[in-house]
């Protein structure tokens, strides 16, 4: 079966192409804009960034314009004695940035460059009595580490470890559930798309999706389409590329994709792409960003969009390579 | 969150850009001194004034360098904290929190640095916390959306209730002043959703300590503030929400439509669901053997290639076991769990089957000569009384149980939640008058009326109303909400198949559940309906024929649970690939034609699965109409298939393609020679499928 996208999708006929060439550059310089301050001050978003880079690359049918060699070296070099890995050479080890490590690491499939154990060691190491996951050993809890947690054991096959209580995770996640069906970063916190992702993507990998009311979440996730088409996060706030993936994933997960308008969101991230630089903004008319591009081209994918490669929603990689080790039952 | 969020782009002219290269430059290298100088520090361990200051330059400059705020606790607790009394301590700590203080003024949403804070207030020997919670109500006046600001003022309230946690009137007070900033927040701005939802969490809090009566008054401000919201601006969506939570949703239960003996040898039964389940334990089968009742070994498995979730249950017993002249079904409430929403069964259910009326002629394992209502078995839960569970204890959530009347009100009448409803449906009637083009009063009168059916009986004239006016509801969102009308549409087909599908089942004895009415059709005719789907196929069980020409559905995945049809007609319609006709076991005709099937792997898909990484086969013969498909012309211009399971080697099918004309033909020749002419007929266009050349995305 073919890993691209079927070309039925209904397409705004005025709207502007993907340009996916110039994205394709945009990723490639990323790395060669030290003058910028910019590039400095988002160091510790390293390993993500490579995550978002890699990704979208793959999106794009281009999986060989970065360098596999040189990054799987650099990697390799952010991981700590703990196991976990940093956001950069030298920066401490955190789990956002160890799944974004493993996930490029299985994308390129060099799992063998790295020493598995001690990371399984280190994300079972998070978990807390409540069942949530600290982000560190500082102790920062979010139901984003949670997923991270999860994502990551479950990529790497061990979700079986006999230390981890994942009764407890799905305990945690159920009190996160709010009056209008979606869910928050704590028991208590206001729904929030990305939260929903995260949590709706838990509960996926650990086959306990019947803790979310569909209709009700289903609804409350498509009411987040704006009338630009674009998607927002939380009911009256602004829209946000980015969206375009939490909402439409956790949509993807719930089987409800089409209960919004996909050739208007389709357009609205069109619209959102920098013709002269490459790379997508989180709006029409703002300056781009890896992370922008990455869920935007992912978004795109889920929409559908003709040429691109198919992504999965659940762990936001290219379905050929969720398929390729054998987690497709998942969803 | 991680990007740039709402940075405008800006032209420059090559001036300015130069300008900008060069200040840049400069600034690029202090930045990259000072991490020189973090490298330094965690290289050689200093823990002075210095190094502090370091990390104090770095993180007003990039306050989500995380590595940095953990080097700064680290040199606070080794060196400034060490040995210090907590009087020093403290001053420590709060030389922190003005730190971050001056920093959240710049960047209000960076995690690290709220995580900052509460580490020295959790780590301060007398933390103030009191004065946190102004510090945050100023910050939620600046921005009154902000969660990092919400989520820090629900975790001061947290750690001040700690403290009082053994005055817990000092909580409950505490709650109510929460309770009475969001009243505040909302007055402020009604479309402050941060303040609703928050209220929605104290208003459950408050209500634990309340009576009936002073729930019921409660309840009635709520109504009465959102009234007030909606009609201030009825286009905003956080009232409604709110207002969507405390009407509150009856809580539908599982209910069990009927359970009907397939086959005596080896014994089958199915027991049929209203909707798809997971089965948490498998139902208890028993048998009395010389007047003694004996677990009947088997295997309970859904329909379809994932026999672990559906809405159709079939038992088989295990080769060797024996059963005598009664068997029993137990179906405990804990055996099953709804795969949407988490809905339960409401109780336990039992039916018995005499098996000395079989007669092997009529019933001899062949699902395709299954008798129509004639082996439905009896429910027996009601003679026998309460059914004691697995451990012995009597199953009463039935006999205890109140009915719903708000989502913090409960009565022992359902009246009360029928007065309810009825009062907020003319309620919203009147602001459906006045904004006839606003989404949100239809919603909710939809929703109102929607709950009221459930208090009546599914026949009642005034059910039939409400199943009417709520398919009028629909098509009105979908004209004046055209971004969700996919999500309508959906929500209408459920409509329009439950009004359809009325005279297939019948209100149970144990109201409000359902089950299938004593006499099944066996046709049913859909067609030209706008269905986008079938909302419970498990209701079709017992059907011959189903007739869904013209109709906008777009998965045939709903046939796995039609175990008796033999022609289905579902031409005109959406449909994209073959689904599920290798689990209808008696399918014979099916008309797909003017569709979208556009490559052959989706024709295939639907004849093909697997059974635990073999491909695997269920026997049968089906013609399949693809005419007007995309992939009749991708495919040659032939376009009847047909398919017969012919194993070839190990693994594998044969299918057939062939035109019209020879189709014509073959079937004249079956008339007038009968079935022996098969083997006479030449065939053409086979195609050969194995696992080697195709593969499969089964899941979908």
């Amino acid at each position: 079966m073919s890993v691209l996208n079927n070309t039925n999708t209904a397409l705004d006929a005025s709207a502007p192409e993907l340009l996916m060439d110039l994205h394709v550059k945009y990723i490639q310089e990323l790395d060669t804009k030290k003058q910028d301050l910019e590039y400095w001050l988002t160091e510790h978003l390293r390993v993500n960034g490579l995550y978002w880079g890699a990704t979208a690359l793959h999106i794009l049918g281009k999986p060989d314009a970065l360098d596999h060699e040189k990054i799987v070296e650099y990697l390799v070099k952010c991981q700590h004695d703990n196991g976990g890995f940093g956001g950069h050479i030298d920066h401490d080890s955190h789990i956002l940035s160890t799944l974004s490590a493993i996930q490029v690491l299985i994308t390129y499939d060099r799992l063998d460059a790295i020493n598995v154990d001690k990371v399984v060691d280190y994300v079972v190491s998070l978990q807390n009595e409540d069942g949530s996951f600290s982000g560190d050993s500082w102790g920062e809890t979010d139901t984003r580490f949670i997923f991270c947690a999860m994502n990551c054991l479950s990529l790497l096959k061990r979700l079986d470890d006999k230390r981890l209580n994942l009764p407890k995770i799905i305990e945690y996640i159920v009190r996160c559930r709010n009056f209008d069906g979606g869910f928050g970063n704590s028991p208590g916190g206001e729904s929030h798309a990305a939260q929903v992702y995260v949590c709706v993507g838990t509960l996926t990998i650990l086959g306990a999706l019947h803790h979310v009311d569909v209709e009700q979440l289903g609804s409350w996730l498509s009411e987040r389409q704006l009338k630009c088409g674009g998607l927002n996060g939380r009911p009256e706030k602004m829209e946000d590329v980015c969206y375009s993936w939490w909402v439409l994933s956790s949509l993807s997960m719930l089987k409800r994709v089409h209960w919004i308008d996909g050739a208007k969101l389709t357009r609205f991230i069109l619209d959102s792409q920098d013709s002269e630089t490459g790379g997508i903004a989180d709006r029409p008319g703002n300056m781009p960003d890896i992370f922008h591009t990455n869920f935007g081209i992912a978004g795109l994918s889920l929409l559908g969009y003709p040429g691109l490669v198919a992504i999965d929603p659940v762990y936001c990689m290219p379905r050929h390579v969720i398929q390729r080790i054998g987690l497709t039952d998942k969803h | 969150m991680e990007g740039r969020h709402g940075q405008k782009k800006k032209a420059e002219s090559p001036e300015v850009l130069k300008a900008r290269q060069e200040h840049e430059a400069v600034l690029v290298r202090e930045y990259c001194g000072l991490k020189d100088s973090l490298k330094e520090i965690i290289d050689s361990k200093k823990r002075d004034n210095d190094a502090l200051r370091t990390t104090t330059a770095l993180l007003r400059k990039g306050p989500d360098y995380y590595t940095v705020w953990n080097v700064r606790r680290t040199i606070l607790q080794e060196g400034f904290l060490n040995g210090a009394d907590s009087a020093t301590a403290d001053k420590v700590y709060t030389g922190e929190l003005e730190f971050v203080q001056e920093n959240l003024n710049l960047n209000p949403k960076s995690y690290w640095m709220w995580n900052h804070r509460r580490w020295c207030l959790e780590h301060m020997n007398q933390p103030r916390w009191d004065k946190e919670l102004a510090t945050v109500s100023k910050f939620l006046e600046l921005d009154a959306r902000n969660f990092h600001g919400w989520d820090y003022r629900r975790y001061i309230i947290r750690q001040l209730d700690l403290q009082d946690k053994a005055a817990s009137d000092r909580i409950l007070e505490r709650a109510q002043s929460e309770f009475d900033f969001t009243s505040t927040k909302i007055s402020q701005n009604f479309s402050n959703y941060s303040a609703w939802h928050n209220r929605s969490t104290l208003l459950g809090k408050l209500a634990e300590d309340m009576t009936d009566e002073e729930k019921g008054l409660a309840i009635e401000n709520e109504f009465d503030l959102v009234k007030n919201a909606i009609y201030t601006d009825p286009a905003d969506q956080s009232a409604w929400l709110y207002d969507l939570w405390l009407i509150g949703r009856e809580e539908r239960s599982i209910s069990i439509l009927g359970s009907t003996v397939i086959s005596f040898n080896p014994l089958e039964i199915v027991v049929t669901f209203d909707e798809t389940v997971k089965l948490r334990n498998p139902f208890t089968v028993s048998t009395m053997l010389d007047h003694v009742a004996l677990p009947l070994d088997g295997e309970w498995r859904a329909t379809g290639s994932d026999s672990s979730i559906g809405s159709i249950w079939i038992f088989q017993q295990a080769p060797g076991s024996v059963y005598g002249p009664t068997v029993e079904i137990v179906i405990f409430s804990d055996d099953v769990c709804g795969v949407r929403g988490g809905s339960k069964l409401a109780s336990a259910t039992c039916f018995e089957l005499e098996t000395l009326d079989q007669n092997l002629d009529n019933i001899s394992g062949r699902l395709e000569r299954l008798p129509i209502g004639q082996n439905l078995m009896y429910d027996v839960s009601r003679r026998i009384g309460p059914i004691p569970g697995p451990d012995g204890t009597l199953d009463t959530q039935r006999t205890d149980s109140k009915h719903l009347v708000t989502s913090l009100t409960v009565s022992d009448s359902l009246q009360d939640r029928m007065a309810l409803l009825e009062r907020e449906t003319a309620a919203v009637r009147e602001l459906v008058e006045l904004e006839p083009d606003c989404k949100w009063p239809i919603q909710i009168l939809s929703t109102l009326l929607s709950e009221l059916r459930k208090t009546i009986s599914i026949h009642s004239a005034q059910a039939k109303q409400i199943d009417d006016e709520c398919i009028e509801l629909q098509e009105k969102l979908i004209s004046i909400d055209p971004l969700r009308q996919e999500r309508y549409e959906d929500r209408r087909t459920q409509l329009v198949f439950d009004r359809e599908t009325l005279h297939i089942i019948k209100d149970s004895k144990r109201f409000p559940e359902i089950e299938f009415a004593n006499q099944q059709p066996r046709d049913l005719d859909l067609s030209m309906r706008g269905l986008t789907h079938i909302p419970i196929s498990s209701y079709l069980m017992h059907l011959h024929t189903l007739n869904l020409d013209s109709n906008s559905i777009t998965s045939t995945r709903f046939l796995r649970n039609l175990l008796n049809v033999r022609r289905v007609n579902l031409s005109n319609n959406l449909i994209e690939q073959l689904e599920g006709l290798q689990h209808a076991p008696s399918l014979g005709f099916l008309t797909v034609e003017n569709n979208l099937i556009g490559k052959w792997e989706d024709v295939v898909a639907g004849f093909v699965f697997w059974r635990d990484g073999k491909l695997s086969r269920t026997g049968g013969h089906v013609r399949v109409l693809l005419g007007n498909n995309p992939v009749v012309e991708n495919e040659g211009g032939e376009y009847v298939l047909e398919k017969r399971w012919e194993d070839v080697g190990e693994v594998g099918v044969e299918i057939q393609w062939k035109s019209e004309e020879q189709r014509l033909t073959e079937e004249a020749l079956i008339a007038a020679e009968g079935a022996d002419a098969i083997g006479r007929i030449h065939l053409e266009g086979t195609r050969r499928v194995s696992t080697t050349t195709v593969e499969f995305d089964a899941g979908h």
